[in-house]
């Protein structure tokens, strides 16, 4: 693991920003934390990058504590924040020129190749520049040393569609030697870009997954009968959301397996007519489980 | 750009999407036999996939012989891969049998399944001729 945070708890004055929470990034995944504003992503990110310090709970980031990151771990981690501070009055060119020798695997040839393709204006002033161009430049400047792990808060909020396919490609075609942790409140722009999802929601993460088991497993099941339906009082743990309108009763199942479906099913029903069985959208299968989750541990 | 189609759909791995859309794009005629195949980094950074998926996606059609891996050079398309014994009956059997069952489910009429078939079929002519001339 590259990134793993263990129950960890953050503060600020008036709220509990992070209540326990639990992640692991897989060395070479593209990791997506998900979950709505407020959640606790930014406050998560930030104590991996040793910004704020963890009220408790342990955090390790390449291995080494993050509140004992070094400049020989920094020198391996690229981040770029939606709020990233820059100095305003240097040009494009100046502030690259500046970065470059606190990197010993800065690689120039990969520099110039990168500021072409994101189109960024060398001679600029950073003050000058547009929102967008401002995190292309905050990604062009976090990938030419390589890193081997790249945290990326929330990069696409507020840019356009043509900015934010710039800006993935860039990022795709590095992605295969880096590890990738993207914080977003949406997942439909990344979803075939990552490997693996968790979800954070009220400073606790719901689940954690790769994209491959999700698509998987996750199952709408409806059942027809041949006469009015009701819902049994005890229903399979992993069969969410059970409801019934006539003679059909709809769930989602959460551990779907073809071959023992019809067996269960059939355990619990009789007159069953027939039984479909729809894939669901990314986004359902979110709302379903974090709903799941939060009923559990509340 | 590549003329590989791709856009996601819900309940299946990514990267049997993508190896459907590029034998999608090799059976229309898109890429020609001894034509260099894409780079797993131009793969993926167009398609807006992950470079693991990319790899994977080309690793499989290596191995079914849609592509030639080539040290050196790189990936190369293929002649198209002969049918193996049992593809046809597989197709023309249980795959068939399963579009009718699914039919009668939904309810569309057999017309409306052989005029979606040979809508979908000369779709596939269509990119051919396109791409020959």
């Amino acid at each position: 693991m590259i990134v793993r945070v263990e129950n960890l708890h953050k503060s600020f004055r008036h709220t509990d920003a992070l209540r326990g929470l639990s992640l692991s990034v897989p060395e070479g995944s593209a990791y997506a934390l998900i979950g709505a504003n407020g959640a606790g992503k930014t406050t998560t990110i930030k104590v991996l990058m040793n910004i704020i310090r963890p009220s408790r709970g342990s955090v390790t980031v390449l291995g080494v504590d993050s509140r004992r990151l070094a400049p020989r771990e920094l020198e391996q981690i690229g981040y770029v924040s939606e709020n990233q501070e820059m100095p305003a009055r240097m040009t494009v060119g100046e502030y690259v020129s500046y970065l470059r020798p606190f990197y010993a695997r800065w690689d120039r040839a990969l520099e110039r190749e990168i500021l072409g393709q994101l189109r960024l204006p060398l001679e600029r002033r950073i003050g000058a520049l547009s929102h967008g161009m401002r995190l292309k430049l905050a990604l062009a400047c976090a990938l030419p040393f390589k890193p081997k792990l790249l945290v990326l808060d929330e990069p696409f909020s507020g840019l356009d569609p043509l900015v934010r396919d710039e800006f993935m490609e860039r990022l795709l075609r590095q992605a295969g030697d880096m590890t990738v942790l993207i914080s977003s409140h949406e997942l439909a722009d990344i979803e075939g870009a990552i490997t693996h999802v968790g979800f954070i929601d009220r400073g606790r993460l719901l689940f954690e997954e790769s994209m491959d088991g999700l698509a998987e497993r996750v199952r709408e099941v409806r059942v027809t009968l041949e006469h009015d339906a009701a819902v049994p009082s005890r229903v399979p743990e992993n069969w969410l959301q059970m409801t019934a309108a006539g003679n059909v009763v709809t769930f989602v199942d959460t551990k779907f397996r073809d071959e023992s479906l019809m067996g269960r099913v059939s355990g619990l029903f009789t007159g069953i007519k027939h039984i479909d069985v729809q894939p669901l959208a990314l986004r359902s299968i979110f709302t379903t489980l974090a709903r799941a989750e939060r009923d559990r541990g509340v | 750009m590549t003329p590989i189609r791709f856009a996601l759909r819900p309940g299946k791995p990514i990267v049997e999407q993508v190896i459907f859309a590029v034998q999608r794009a090799l059976l229309s005629g898109e890429y020609r036999p001894g034509q260099a195949f894409p780079s797993i980094r131009t793969l993926a950074a167009e398609l807006k996939i992950h470079p693991n998926t990319a790899h994977k996606v080309v690793q499989r059609l290596i191995q079914e012989r849609w592509l030639e891996a080539h040290p050196g050079i790189g990936t190369v398309v293929a002649e198209l891969p002969r049918a193996r014994a049992g593809d046809r009956q597989r197709l023309l059997q249980e795959q068939v049998e399963q579009l009718v069952v699914e039919g009668r489910r939904v309810g569309v009429r057999l017309q409306d399944i052989v005029e979606a078939v040979s809508r979908e079929w000369s779709k596939i002519d269509q990119a051919r001729e396109a791409n020959e001339s």
